[in-house]
C-alpha cells in the first residue's frame, strides 16, 4: 500500500466520520427540540418517529407505494413536457417569449382552482395526483434546460453552420451534450417536487397515499404519525436526489468548455415589437383558457371563462366592490412576497457559494436542504408559526424555505460550470479560493442563478398563498381558499388572473435585469440565431 | 367501474352511466341490471359516512339494482363541482354551503338531512372553559377565517359582543389550543375534541346547535336536473342510506369495525372511530327521526334554518329543500 492510497483512505474515513458526526448532531438537535416542545403537539423527535415507522410499516409501505407511483408518472410526464418545450424554444427562438410566458402562467395556477377541475375531468383514481406532480416539476426543468441548451461556444455553432447543417444538427451534436448537466440539475430539483406534488394532489379526494395519511394524522393530533410521514417523504426525496447525483458521477459528464460569445447588437428589439409580443401572449392565453374549458365542457358554475371575470371585475353590478375586496387581499400578499423572495434567493446562492468554498459543507447542508424542501409545508407551517408567530417573520420564512432549495441546486450546478482551463489559470497564479469564486465561478454561475431567480417568481407566489391559507388567514391565498365554502368561483378566477399577471410582470422584470447582466457576463444566453 | 380510472371518464353523468353500462358486460363486476351512480362524500373515509358503508356492505343498494361509488373528499375537494358537473348523482354538503352555491347559480336542492343538529362546537380546556356563549367574550378563538360568518351569526343569536373575541386564524388543528396559542377552537364536535380525548387531553365542548345555531349539516344535495330525470335512482340511494344508518345506530361497534376493515389504507384507528361515532349519532337521530325516519325535516326545522342562514348572509326560501324523494324512500 503506497502512502498516497493510505492518505486517500484516511481522507475518505475522515469524510465519512464527519458525515456520521453531522447526522448524529442533527438527530440529537431534532430530539432535543421535540422534547422541549413536547407539550405543544407540533413536533415529534426521531425516537418517536422511528417507533411509529416500525409499528406501522405495512400501512406506510402501501401509502408510500401509492404516492410514489403517482409521483413517478408525474415526474416522467412533467419532464418530458419540459424537454419538448425547451427544445421547441431553442429550435424556434421566435416562439420563446410566448412559450415561456404560457409555461409560467400554467405553473402559477393555484391548487384550489386546478384540484377540483382535475377531479371532475379524471373522476376517481390517480389522474389529478399525476397531473399535479407533473405540473410541480415541468417548469423547474424547462428553465435550466433552456439555459443549458444555450451554454455552447458560438464557434461550435458557426462550425456546424459552415458545414451547411441546420439547427437540428446543432441540437443533437452540440446543444444536447452541453445541456446535459443542466438537465440533471433540473431532474434533481424535480424529484422532491414530484413527491410533494403527488401528496398535495391527494388532497383532491384520493383513496390512499402519504398525503391522505398526513391529513388524517394532523386532524387526529397524531404528531408521531405526522412527522413519521414527513420523515418518510423527506427520506425518499433525499434518495431520489442522491440517485441523480450518483448518475452524474457514473456518466462522467464532460467538463464544461470556455464559452466566448461576442456581443451582438443586431438583434435589439424595438419597443413596439415587445408590446406586440405581450399582446400576442395575452391573446393566446385567453383563447387557450376559453377553448380548454369549452372543449372539456366544464360547467361554468366552477370553471369560469374570461368573459365571467371581465363581468365580475369590470362591467357587472358590484364590480367595484369585487375589485376592492380583491385588491385589499392582494396588497396584504405583496408585502410578504418580496422579502421572502429575496431572502430565498440570497440564501440559496449564498449556500451554494459556501459549499464551493468548503466542500465539506456539502455532506450536511445538501441532504438537510433536500429534507427541508421535501417535508410537506402542511407539517412545517404549524412549527414555523409556533416558533416565529403568525406575523411577517413566519410568512417570510415559509416563502424562503420554499424557494431557496431550487436556487441552491441551480446555483451549485452553475458554479460547477466554471471551465477547467480557467480554474487552472487561477491555480497557476496561486489565487485564493475567494478570488477564484469572485472572478471566475460567480460569473459562470450567473445564467443558472438568473434562471432560478425567474423560476422562483411563481414559486414565491405559490409559497405565500400557501402560507396565507395555512397559517395567517389573510391575503389572496386565504381569499382563494374561501371559495371552497362560498362557491365564489368568480372571485377565485379573478384572483388567478391577478396572480398570473403579477407573476408575468415580475418575471419580465427579472428577465430585464438578467439581460443587462448577462450581456456582460454570458453573451451566449442573449444571442438568438 | 373499470373505466373510471381512465382519464376523461367523468365528463358527464350520462357518459358515466354509459361506461358503467359497459362495465356490466363483465359479469364478475356487477349484475346486468345494475345502474351505476356516485355519492360524493364531503371528507376522507371515516365513520362520518358509516351508514353508507353498511348500505354497500349489506347490499341495500344492490337489492334495488343500484351500484353506488363512494367517492372520498378532502381538503381540496369541494363537493359542489362534481355534483353540478354530473360526476356524482348526490353530494354530502351542508345547508350554508348549499345556499352559497345556489346563490352562485348552482341548481341544488337539499333532499335529506343526515345531521339534524349542526356539529359546530366551541372546544376549550377545563382550566379555562367555554360552557356558555357569554364565556366567549375576552377569549382568543382559533379558527379558519372561512368560518367567520358562523361565529358572527352565533354571537348575534346569543347577544355576544363579537368585538370582545380575539380571532386567531389557524389551520383546522387542535395543536394551537393545546399549545396555549388560543383559549378555544371553532371545530366539529366529532373530530378535534375526539382527537384531544384520544391523546389524553381533557377538554370541554359546547355544541352551537344547543344555543340556537340551526343549520342542517351533512345534507344530501342533488341538482334539479337529476331530481327531474333520475328520480328512481335518487329514491333508491336515499332508501339504502336510511337502512344503512338505522343499522349503524343499532350497532355502532359493528359499524366502526366495518369502516376500519373496509378502508385499510385510510389509517383509521378503531377506538377513535368508535368514539367519533358515539358523538355523531346523537346529532343525527332525534324524536323527529324516530317518528318519521332517517334524514327527515319539517317546515319548522326549515324555517329555523332560514333564520340562521339569513344571519350568515344567505337569503334562501323553503324551496331550497325538497322532501318528496325522502317521502317516497320511506313510503316504498
Amino acid at each position: 500500500m503506497t502512502a498516497g492510497v493510505l492518505r486517500h483512505r484516511q481522507a475518505a474515513w475522515g469524510q465519512g466520520g464527519a458525515r456520521a458526526l453531522a447526522i448524529v448532531a442533527v438527530l440529537a438537535l431534532w430530539e432535543l427540540a421535540a422534547r422541549a416542545n413536547a407539550d405543544s403537539f407540533v413536533l415529534a423527535g426521531p425516537v418517536e418517529v422511528a417507533r411509529y415507522l416500525w409499528q406501522n410499516a405495512p400501512l406506510l409501505t402501501r401509502a408510500l407505494g401509492a404516492t410514489l407511483q403517482s409521483a413517478a408518472w408525474g415526474f416522467v410526464w412533467g419532464n418530458l413536457a419540459a424537454i419538448l418545450l425547451a427544445v421547441a424554444v431553442v429550435l424556434i427562438p421566435r416562439a420563446e417569449r410566448v412559450v415561456a410566458a404560457l409555461a409560467l402562467i400554467v405553473f402559477c395556477l393555484p391548487l384550489v382552482a386546478t384540484g377540483p377541475i382535475l377531479r371532475v375531468l379524471f373522476g376517481q383514481g390517480n389522474g389529478p395526483q399525476i397531473t399535479l406532480a407533473a405540473l410541480a416539476v415541468y417548469y423547474t426543468t424547462f428553465l435550466p434546460l433552456v439555459v443549458g441548451l444555450r451554454a455552447v461556444p458560438q464557434s461550435w455553432l458557426d462550425l456546424i453552420r459552415s458545414h451547411g447543417r441546420g439547427r437540428m444538427t446543432q441540437l443533437i451534436h452540440v446543444r444536447a451534450p452541453a445541456s446535459f448537466p443542466y438537465l440533471i440539475a433540473g431532474l434533481q430539483i424535480a424529484a422532491p417536487a414530484a413527491i410533494l406534488g403527488a401528496m398535495v394532489g391527494e388532497f383532491t379526494g384520493a383513496e390512499r397515499g402519504l398525503g391522505v395519511l398526513t391529513i388524517r394524522a394532523m386532524r387526529a393530533l397524531d404528531v408521531d404519525a405526522t412527522w413519521a410521514i414527513a420523515t418518510l417523504a423527506a427520506g425518499v426525496s433525499i434518495l431520489a436526489y442522491g440517485g441523480f447525483g450518483a448518475l452524474v458521477r457514473r456518466l462522467r459528464v464532460e467538463s464544461p468548455a470556455v464559452l466566448l460569445t461576442p456581443p451582438d447588437h443586431r438583434h435589439r428589439r424595438p419597443p413596439w415589437r415587445r408590446l406586440a409580443d405581450i399582446g400576442v401572449i395575452v391573446a393566446i392565453a385567453l383563447v387557450l383558457w376559453q377553448a380548454t374549458m369549452d372543449l372539456f365542457d366544464l360547467n361554468p358554475f366552477f370553471a369560469k371563462r374570461p368573459g365571467d371575470v371581465v363581468a365580475f371585475l369590470l362591467t357587472g353590478p358590484d364590480a367595484a366592490a369585487h375589485r376592492a375586496t380583491l385588491f385589499a387581499a392582494y396588497g396584504e400578499t405583496l408585502v410578504f412576497t418580496l422579502p421572502g423572495y429575496l431572502a430565498g434567493l440570497a440564501l440559496g446562492a449564498g449556500l451554494a457559494c459556501g459549499v464551493v468554498l468548503m466542500p465539506g459543507l456539502a455532506t450536511t447542508a445538501l441532504p438537510l436542504s433536500v429534507a427541508l424542501r421535501s417535508v410537506p409545508i402542511v407539517a412545517t407551517a404549524p412549527l414555523i408559526v409556533l416558533a416565529l408567530g403568525r406575523g411577517a417573520v413566519g410568512t417570510i420564512t415559509i416563502v424562503t424555505v420554499m424557494i431557496f432549495f431550487p436556487t441552491l441546486v441551480a446555483c451549485l450546478q452553475g458554479l460547477r460550470q466554471t471551465p477547467g482551463q480557467i480554474i487552472d489559470i487561477f491555480d497557476t497564479y496561486a489565487s485564493g479560493r475567494w478570488r477564484l469564486l469572485r472572478l471566475a465561478r460567480v460569473p459562470a454561475m450567473l445564467p443558472a442563478f438568473f434562471a432560478s431567480a425567474r423560476m422562483a417568481v411563481p414559486a414565491a407566489i405559490l409559497a405565500v398563498t400557501t402560507a396565507e391559507w395555512l397559517a395567517t388567514g389573510n391575503g389572496i391565498g386565504s381569499l382563494m381558499a374561501l371559495t371552497a365554502s362560498t362557491s365564489d368561483y368568480n372571485m377565485l378566477w379573478s384572483a388567478i388572473v391577478l396572480v398570473a399577471l403579477t407573476a408575468a410582470l415580475a418575471y419580465g422584470a427579472v428577465a430585464w435585469i438578467e439581460a443587462q447582466v448577462l450581456a456582460v457576463y454570458a453573451m451566449e444566453q442573449t444571442v438568438r440565431r | 367501474m373499470t373505466d373510471r380510472h381512465k382519464p376523461w371518464a367523468g365528463l358527464s353523468r350520462r357518459h358515466f352511466l354509459a361506461t358503467g353500462a359497459a362495465a356490466t358486460l363483465a359479469p364478475h363486476l356487477a349484475r346486468a341490471q345494475d345502474r351505476a351512480v356516485a355519492l360524493q362524500l364531503s371528507w376522507l373515509h371515516s365513520v362520518q359516512f358509516a351508514g353508507s358503508y353498511i348500505a354497500r356492505d349489506r347490499g341495500y343498494w344492490a337489492d334495488q339494482g343500484l351500484r353506488v361509488a363512494l367517492n372520498p373528499g378532502g381538503p381540496n375537494a369541494p363537493v359542489e363541482p362534481p355534483v353540478v358537473a354530473g360526476n356524482a348523482l348526490v353530494g354530502i354538503s351542508a345547508a350554508d354551503y348549499t345556499a352559497a352555491a345556489v346563490a352562485q347559480g348552482a341548481p341544488f336542492r337539499i333532499i335529506a338531512v343526515a345531521m339534524q343538529k349542526n356539529p359546530f362546537t366551541i372546544a376549550s380546556l377545563p382550566a379555562n372553559p367555554v360552557n356558555a356563549p357569554q364565556d366567549l367574550e375576552g377569549k382568543r378563538i382559533g379558527m379558519a377565517l372561512a368560518n367567520m360568518p358562523v361565529l358572527s351569526a352565533f354571537c348575534t343569536i346569543n347577544n355576544v359582543d363579537l368585538d370582545r373575541i380575539e380571532v386567531v386564524p389557524t389551520q383546522y388543528d387542535a395543536a394551537p389550543l393545546v399549545a396555549g396559542q388560543v383559549d378555544c377552537l371553532l371545530c366539529w364536535a366529532t373530530d378535534l375534541p375526539v382527537a384531544m380525548t384520544v391523546q389524553g387531553i381533557e377538554n370541554t365542548t359546547m355544541i352551537m346547535a344547543d344555543h340556537g345555531y340551526a343549520v342542517h349539516s351533512q345534507t344530501y344535495i342533488a341538482t334539479d336536473d337529476s331530481i327531474a330525470n333520475w328520480r328512481a335512482d335518487l329514491v333508491a340511494l336515499l332508501r339504502g342510506e336510511a337502512r344503512g344508518w338505522n343499522d349503524c345506530r343499532a350497532d355502532p361497534e359493528a359499524a366502526a369495525r366495518l369502516t376500519v376493515d373496509m378502508f385499510p389504507d385510510a389509517g383509521l384507528d378503531l377506538a377513535t372511530q368508535q368514539m367519533q361515532l358515539d358523538r355523531q349519532l346523537p346529532l343525527m337521530f332525534s324524536d323527529l327521526t324516530d317518528d318519521h325516519g332517517f334524514g327527515w325535516f319539517t317546515d319548522d326545522t326549515v324555517a329555523a334554518n332560514i333564520d340562521t342562514l339569513a344571519l350568515l348572509g344567505r337569503d334562501v326560501g323553503p324551496d331550497l329543500w325538497d322532501r318528496t324523494l325522502l317521502e317516497e324512500a320511506h313510503g316504498g
